[in-house]
């Protein structure tokens, strides 16, 4: 079957088994690959991405159901202004080590949950980040201003097994606090 | 003042917290893993795992999936067996032939590999599986290891010979021997004994194991992308298990989600794998389900320990024994390492004088057991720091005062324990000091507070593996920036920023010029992985021993040029500079391109061409010595924990209030990354009281096999947690003074909470997890006694063993060295 669905303002069209899965549309098809497959029983929250602004496990979800509708990936995250991170730098004959410059992204362009992460060593492996940062999105969305506890409980659905969660946490709410303004 | 600023002073790199180079990638989902790979023409494997925990293979028919449209090639154990040897004897030890890629034979777990299906979709290959037909014949499975060990248990691998073995103990050789254990106990004033049993908690890392082979026909060259943790060992595996030389397998590891320990080691699929591409000559992917993670992955396997410890009435503790009983599944991976360095370890950080200990690894009916976090060590504190509790309560002595008494102290260090550890340095006792302070001990109902202490290596030598090292190799490119490729693994631990920090400091460069490549046996010189917190000590030495060569050609070179003498020299900004004058000298991008592009100008017996350096530490440990003794790590962490608990005793719920974590971990590169692994590896201890654990039924099934049934804690579970309280004693034998980060938080959780419960209930908690169940039925009985109870041994239909066993006799021909 054919399915259409609206990626991080783009268009995309594939001819699909109907089985298939959002994850898989959207890993496969889209060639996005920062959602990730973690359990594809809807439990770790690794595959985590928006559904016309909402939270959806993508392994959860066939693509037919998002025929038509629009779904946001970490891919579509950095396009905001942010501070950028100091390098410690010797300031010698070589210019300064741009990540990612190539392709358009740099510290400067990251989301304010992506520099808090950054800063505050939210990540480890990384496998589970892409779905913590769409999660949190939407919740700092709803609840810009959350406590700890609140901050906790919306990540319930999403296991991270390297960082104890403390630096998951309070880089949320270090982002939190700056999206206020 | 600014970063560039301080480095124009000099001021250090070690000790910043550098937010991390890998991070950018992995936010920006550009970072890629084995499942994100798409080479042209990839194939999928799907591999048929035996549905029974111990059972004769009849017959296996392929042919029903052959004929699937889509299917590449199926095959199964017969059609390897010229092909493929048994690989685990890389090392020097007992490990020799039973693992296997196929279950031939007989399967000897729920979940080992039967046959493999290779198809142009994952959903054909899965079709195909279906279709493959085994006739099993289902045999009585052990489960329990100490039911295994009965003398007419019938014996799983009854193909293989283990030197040490007895039955299903493959491994009954681990004896400890120090001092004279019975006559200490005769003479103590308080001997206390308890049966622990540890669960058999699973590592879960995220990303599930996957692999990618890749062989080209026409070169016979194999190129192969694993999510592992050790890509030279691996490597070495293949190579042996596929008759394959070194120069044609290329093991690399991209991006790696999480490890923990159990991606550590030569698995199965990955040589099937492997097979299947050489068979098919395409690219093949194999990607394990979650379910296929918590059959065949290795997890922590359960540990019992009847465990004693004498105490005399000022609280020294004088005697230790134990008969440890370690269930490590069908197939012998790690577990008789775990066993012995585990509990050698965990007598830590005490000088017992006195310690007896017997050990067996056992076979069972069950996934392989294998390291998680903390290998073994938190399992022996669980049961130790227990029991300095139940002798201090005896004699009324205080928790925190009767440990105090009796770890090692940093005014003595160095310092050898009757256990031959050389002790370099340490700050526990203060450690334990700063936890006791921080921690609030003001009594409240249904509230305890629990205390433990231990110590950790860094790094080890393997009583099986006998090398502790890691290596790095620096080349300057010519325009002044810095390659590194370094031979550890990382999967999370963030080398990439570490490693630039050394090489950076050392080299008098910035950070952003320094570029570390890991990972690749190609490119990177020879390591034994990532695990045991081996990365900021180990491979931060090799990659300081190797920046330091650098640097003296660097500084040769240029006091040749600058015609001076190299002492007035030094490197800071990019440079080779006279000593504390900015701006002077010359840029190390220009020496660097005299040495490639203007060699007449380079000084006689100056090796030209690329200025580089290849640098190997392996740590000046022992070999385990047929006693049980030996230095078998060059610098030993510490850890002092403390929490404090609630109970609710209509639910049985406990919640950690507050929980104080202060460290020893020596000098620290990053402090960002090291409080990130001390709060992770807080995770892994949390999780093994939480109510992380593998269950197998009877029948040798796994009971839990996802993570819905699998209690791995999310953020609303665990209690929040303070900044690590760090207490650091320098090690002197590490060149810089690092200690291991990576497990010293996981080792004193679970005796922590089981003791602040203890305080909170009376109850003695001897088994993890401690789940609510498990305190509302204790809370129940204890009442119904009006005393405190021990659990679950004082519960009425408790029905583990009554007997205790009689320490096994001293064996001369046993202790030759």
């Amino acid at each position: 079957m054919k399915v259409e669905i609206t990626i991080n303002g783009r268009p995309v069209a594939g001819e699909v088994d109907e089985r298939t899965l959002l994850l898989e549309f959207v890993r496969d098809v889209a060639g996005l690959t920062g959602a990730r497959n973690g359990c594809l029983e809807a439990r770790c929250g690794c595959c985590s991405v928006l559904l016309d602004g909402q939270v959806v496990k993508s392994c959860n979800v066939l693509a037919a159901q998002a025929d038509g509708r629009e779904v946001e990936t970490v891919e579509g995250l950095a396009t905001g202004d942010t501070t950028t991170i100091e390098d410690p730098t010797t300031e010698g004959s070589v210019g300064t080590y741009v990540p990612l410059s190539a392709r358009g992204v740099d510290e400067g362009s990251l989301h304010p949950l992506q520099q808090a992460f950054h800063e505050r060593g939210a990540l480890q492996c990384g496998y589970c980040t892409a779905g913590m940062l769409l999660t949190l999105k939407e919740f700092l969305a709803r609840v810009p201003d959350p406590t700890e506890a609140e901050v906790r409980e919306a990540l319930r659905g999403n296991l991270c097994r390297c960082t104890g969660y403390q630096s998951i946490v309070d880089a949320a709410l270090l982002a939190a606090e700056r999206m206020r303004g | 003042m600014s970063v560039a600023a301080d480095r124009a002073t000099g001021e250090s790199l070690i000790g910043r917290s550098l937010p991390r180079r890998e991070d950018l990638a992995l936010l920006t989902g550009t970072a890629v893993f084995v499942d994100d790979m798409r080479p042209a023409g990839l194939l999928h494997a799907r591999i048929l795992r035996s549905p029974h925990a111990h059972a004769r293979i009849r017959r296996i028919d392929l042919e029903p999936a052959r004929r699937l449209p889509g299917v590449v090639d199926v095959f199964c154990g017969a059609d390897v067996e010229r092909s493929v040897e048994p690989w685990g004897d890389l090392t020097q030890d007992i490990l020799t032939g039973d693992r296997i890629a196929f279950a031939r034979d007989k399967a000897v777990y729920q979940g080992q590999e039967v046959a493999v299906a290779v198809a142009e979709t994952k959903w054909q290959a899965e079709d195909a599986i279906e279709a493959i037909e085994v006739d099993y014949e289902p045999l009585e499975p052990l489960v329990d290891p100490e039911q295994a060990m009965q003398p007419d248990a019938p014996v799983i691998q009854d193909g293989v010979d283990y030197e040490g073995g007895v039955g299903n103990a493959y491994d009954a050789s681990y004896r400890i021997r120090v001092g004279d254990f019975e006559f200490a106990r005769d003479e103590a004033d308080v001997v206390v004994r308890a049966r622990f049993t540890t669960g058999c908690s699973g590592a879960a890392a995220l990303e599930p194991h996957a692999c990618l082979a890749d062989y080209n026909p026409s070169s016979g060259k194999l190129t192969f992308h694993s999510a592992t943790q050790m890509v030279h060992p691996l490597r070495d595996g293949l190579s042996k298990a596929l008759h394959l030389p070194r120069t044609q397998v290329r093991v690399v590891a991209p991006f790696v989600g999480g490890g923990f320990g159990s991606k550590g080691d030569v698995f199965p699929w990955e040589v099937i794998t492997a097979v299947a591409s050489i068979r098919t000559g395409r690219p093949v992917r194999c990607v394990l389900s979650r379910r296929e993670v918590f059959e065949t992955v290795p997890g922590r396997g359960r540990q019992v320990r009847y465990a004693e410890l004498a105490m005399r009435a000022d609280g020294t503790i004088t005697a230790y024994g134990e008969r440890v009983i370690f269930a490590c599944g069908g197939v012998s991976a790690w577990g008789n390492q775990i066993l012995r360095i585990g509990t050698q370890i965990g007598m830590l950080p005490y000088a017992i004088p006195n310690i007896h200990v017997d050990g067996f690894a056992v076979h069972t009916n069950t996934g392989p057991a294998g390291p998680v976090r903390g290998f073994g060590v938190p399992e022996a504190i669980f049961a130790k720091e227990q029991l300095v509790d139940m002798a201090a309560t005896e004699l009324g002595l205080d928790p925190v005062e009767v440990r105090l008494r009796n770890v090692l102290h940093g005014d003595d260090c160095p310092t050898v324990t009757p256990l031959g550890q050389r002790v370099d340095s340490t700050s526990i006792d203060r450690c334990l000091e700063r936890a006791a302070e921080a921690i609030d001990r003001s009594e409240a109902e249904d509230v305890g507070v629990g205390f433990a202490v231990c110590m950790k290596y860094t790094s080890a030598r393997h009583p099986s593996l006998d090398s502790d090292l890691a290596s790095v190799r620096i080349v300057l490119e010519t325009d002044g920036t810095v390659s590194v490729f370094s031979g550890d693994s990382p999967h999370g631990q963030g080398h990439g920023t570490t490693v630039a920090q050394v090489v950076a400091d050392a080299l008098g460069v910035g950070v952003e010029k320094v570029r570390v490549t890991s990972s690749d046996t190609e490119t990177c010189p020879f390591s034994l992985g990532t695990w045991g917190s081996r990365g900021g000590a180990i491979l931060g030495t090799a990659a300081r021993m190797a920046a330091e060569r650098v640097r003296a050609k660097l500084i040769e070179l240029a006091a040749h040029i600058l015609e001076t003498a190299p002492e007035e020299l030094e490197v800071a900004e990019d440079r080779v500079r006279f000593v504390g004058m900015p701006g002077t000298g010359l840029f190390i991008q220009n020496l660097v391109l005299l040495a490639a592009y203007a060699t007449h100008q380079l000084p006689e017996g100056f090796e030209p061409g690329p200025i580089q350096a290849q640098a190997t530490y392996d740590t000046p440990t022992e070999r385990e010595r047929s006693d049980g003794t030996g230095n078998l790590s060059p610098t030993y962490s510490a850890a002092a924990h403390a929490a404090r608990v609630e109970v609710d005793r209509e639910t049985g719920r406990w919640r950690v209030l507050d929980y104080v974590m202060a460290h020893d971990t020596g000098v620290i590169i990053n402090p960002l990354i090291v409080e990130g692994q001390h709060q992770g590896a807080f995770l892994h201890g949390y999780a093994m009281v939480f109510g992380e654990e593998v269950r197998w039924g009877e029948d040798g099934a796994v009971a839990n096999a996802g993570f819905k049934e699998y209690f791995a804690p999310s953020a609303a579970d665990l209690p929040s947690l303070h900044p690590t309280i760090e207490v650091p004693a320098p090690s002197t034998v590490i060149p810089g003074g690092q200690k291991g980060a990576g497990e010293s938080a996981t080792a004193p959780v679970a005796a922590t909470i089981a003791n602040a419960l203890q305080a909170a209930t009376g109850v003695r908690f001897c088994s993890l997890p401690i789940m609510p169940d498990d305190v509302k039925r204790a809370l129940v009985e204890s009442e119904r006694r009006g005393a405190p109870i021990v659990y679950p041994r004082d519960m009425p239909d408790y029905d583990g063993p009554t007997e205790w066993p009689e320490p096994e006799e001293f064996d001369d021909l046993e202790l030759i060295d």
